[in-house]
């Protein structure tokens, strides 16, 4: 559950994103600037988190009236080992570093559905966090890292489990919306594990922005699954791609190598605070990713 | 003749059930003397079906009073205050504490006392104990009385109860012979035990009834997802000599009223102290709280595209028909969460508090409230609602407009024929989508 510093919204004076050059940080970065909102993006080639001496870069770029979103991480497609977990828990660090010297007037850190179980069906910000994987831990980890300075020093906290995100200029490869349509595009075909059967909350990227850009004007603290309450196997993504291609991609299934697992959100504490927050549809949402992708090819 | 002190929605009536079986009368004592002011101009601060014809039936044998001296005259008294609880459930004694040092200091003995408030194991011992290091109490006996008061039927419960369950200090004992003659004149079962196993009854009562109201709703909302409808399962459940036909089968919007939330709360409290398996109590609460959203969700999923200029109609504040308690209700947690729309407010009872709610109007009547509104939901299925024709409602509200009705107090078939989405717990809506 979550609480807002402001009874009614402000237009944050600036907002620092770190990764503000990664697919969540483009896309909020076009959303505050919609919302006459001033954004300072920052790329890792400005102020690579891993490195040493980063914090006092850092320094120099944060304002003491900034709202700071922690957009940054290594993903799993850069590798699903501890490094890539270590890796984050520095990045993690150096910001920390930072922010026991320095106070901005909110942080809010983008998380993971990760920090929860696989196995877990149903969840809420109540679910336990029991990762299943190292990029979980590493989320989770640094949730916690967060929390303690920014406790500390008395900054508000906000902290947004993210569960899958699709939109049109995503660069990862991993399973779902994403690669669906870029396999589409490229061989006319969707390979499904099994037959599709797992359910998933696919969440718009420009949905998580307006929640985001909510959040910051509100100053809200706390902690948030964002998820749209409604999930759908990828075997019915594939078919909806399929259908907004006109039907000439074939959908392929292969053997099944992991047991099905589904995860739905109860999103009862997103709807109390933001009550008249609405997600778009996902045939809406798949449309309009699909019409981007061809408007940047 | 019999007392009451701490004049509590159970102890008024308790009191009031107690007058029409006691010849001698009844004093019914609390220290605050408004609500006995109240009280004698049968003017109640509770609602209960049959109460104010009760109280004018007994006359002049129930005297309300805020001076405890006036208990002197009675052989059995009963100490029935209420216990406020805090927004986690936890019970807060104090007031029983206090109420019953203060009763027992101005009384001089001679008389057997009765705890009819809902305690947890070992409080009755412990007010025992407490009775006999003072003076001129030490000979006398106490007893817990397991209360089985309910919310909107608590006249009929108190004039024929189904059973009596009393703790006592010794069950093999005979009970003190005014308690005794009391309790036979009502004519049922009398369970005597220890204290700990009275005091842990009614919280083993509460804990079975909501494990057949969390079956209930986990499947109900199964039911939602398929195309089975829980309606057409419920009579098979009562019909097996193993479930019963009273079981709490119907699907609710989780567990409100407060009592039953204190008494799971107090189970996980003692099974977590005593390390004890507490998950199924831990599980029983997650989907209460789980269920209790039933309706923001749906009133999300339907909001127009006007979005915040959305005009709700939220029928029922009270937590359950037949009562203006509102404790816990679904209905106020809605209204909480409402905060963006315009929304107009009915019940027949419950009174809208307009300071918490600013958003929202009282409306003088159910189809007021529904003037010219997007969704009407109708959170207490008070019976009154039950004989408003869906025409006058369709009528009444904007075009298109959505029903939530979780109880089906509505026919859902009138109200999808009228054009109305019609959406209520334990079926998959026909109507899904957006308006």
């Amino acid at each position: 559950m979550i609480h807002h510093g402001h009874a009614v919204s402000q237009k944050p004076s600036r907002v620092v994103i770190l990764g503000g050059t990664g697919f969540i940080g483009r896309n909020l970065a076009k959303n505050l600037e919609a919302a006459g909102v001033e954004v300072r993006t920052v790329s890792s080639a400005e102020v690579n988190l891993c490195e040493a001496g980063s914090s006092d870069i850092l320094a120099g770029l944060v304002k003491k009236n900034d709202t700071l979103v922690m957009a940054s991480a290594v993903t799993p497609d850069k590798g699903r080992d501890s490094r890539m977990q270590i890796k984050n828990f520095v990045m993690g660090q150096t910001l920390c570093d930072f922010l026991e010297k320095s106070s901005p007037a909110h942080v809010i850190y983008l998380s993971s559905d990760a920090v929860y179980d696989d196995a877990l069906a149903l969840a809420n910000e109540a679910s336990p966090s029991a990762p299943s994987s190292f990029y979980g831990v590493a989320h989770l980890g640094r949730e916690r890292m967060l929390s303690d300075v920014l406790k500390k020093q008395g900054t508000p906290l906000l902290v947004l489990r993210l569960s899958i995100l699709y939109g049109a200029d995503d660069p990862h490869k991993s399973y779902g919306p994403n690669r669906f349509f870029r396999t589409a595009a490229a061989e006319q075909k969707i390979t499904l594990f099994g037959n599709g059967e797992e359910k998933r909350d696919h969440v718009f990227v420009k949905d998580a922005c307006r929640l985001i850009t909510r959040c910051a004007e509100r100053q809200s603290r706390g902690l948030l699954n964002v998820a749209t309450g409604i999930s759908v196997s990828f075997g019915d993504i594939a078919l909806k791609v399929q259908t907004l291609f006109q039907g000439k991609v074939r959908i392929e299934t292969t053997p099944r190598a992991n047991p099905v697992t589904h995860r739905h959100y109860d999103i009862a504490a997103l709807l109390e605070t933001f009550p008249d927050f609405r997600f778009t549809p996902l045939e809406t949402g798949l449309a309009e990713t699909l019409k981007e992708i061809r408007q940047i090819s | 003749m019999i007392g009451f002190a701490g004049l509590s929605h159970l102890g008024i009536v308790s009191s009031i059930a107690a007058s029409s079986k006691s010849k001698e009368g009844v004093v019914a004592y609390d220290p605050d003397a408004a609500l006995c002011g109240r009280l004698k101009a049968g003017d109640f601060p509770i609602f209960e079906s049959g109460l104010a014809e009760l109280l004018k039936a007994a006359g002049s044998r129930i005297e309300f009073t805020s001076d405890a001296s006036r208990l002197k005259k009675c052989s059995l008294i009963y100490f029935s205050p209420d216990t406020p609880t805090d927004p986690e459930n936890r019970p807060d004694f104090s007031t029983l504490h206090r109420l019953f040092d203060s009763v027992l200091a101005v009384l001089s003995g001679g008389c057997t006392l009765v705890v009819l408030s809902q305690v947890p194991p070992g409080l009755t011992r412990g007010l025992s104990e407490t009775m006999k290091k003072k003076p001129n109490w030490a000979g006398q006996k106490i007893y817990h009385q397991v209360e089985t008061l309910i919310f909107g039927n608590a006249v009929e419960r108190a004039l024929k109860p189904e059973r009596f369950i009393v703790g006592c200090a010794d069950p093999a004992a005979a009970l003190d012979a005014p308690y005794e003659a009391f309790l036979k004149s009502f004519g049922c079962p009398v369970f005597k035990m220890r204290y700990e196993s009275a005091e842990l009854s009614k919280m083993s009562i509460n804990a079975c009834l909501v494990a057949a109201l969390s079956v209930a709703n986990s499947l109900a909302e199964i039911c939602e997802k398929t195309l089975a409808d829980w309606r057409e399962i419920e009579p098979v459940l009562r019909a097996d000599r193993r479930i019963g036909q009273y079981a709490y089968l119907s699907a609710g919007l989780g567990i409100a009223g407060g009592n039953i939330e204190r008494d799971l709360v107090a189970i996980r409290e003692m099974a977590r102290e005593w390390g004890t398996d507490g998950s199924v109590i831990e599980a029983f609460l997650a989907n209460s709280r789980h269920r209790k959203n039933w309706a923001l969700k749906m009133i999300n999923e339907q909001l127009t595209p006007a979005g915040p200029k959305t005009v709700i109609a939220l029928w029922g504040l009270a937590y359950k028909a037949d009562t203006r308690s509102t404790k816990n209700s679904p209905a106020l947690a809605l209204l909480q969460n409402l905060s963006p729309f315009s929304v107009r407010v009915y019940d027949p009872q419950a009174t809208l508090d307009q300071k918490l709610f600013p958003q929202a109007v009282q409306a003088g009547s159910a189809l007021e409230a529904c003037r010219g509104a997007n969704i009407l939901a109708i959170m207490t299925p008070w019976k009154e609602f039950f004989s408003i024709p869906p025409a006058k409602i369709q009528e009444a509200l904007a075009s298109p407009a959505a029903v939530l009705d979780p109880f089906g107090v509505l026919d859902s078939a009138k109200c999808t024929k009228l054009g109305l989405k019609y959406f209520r717990l334990g079926v998959k809506s026909e109507g899904g989508g957006n308006l």
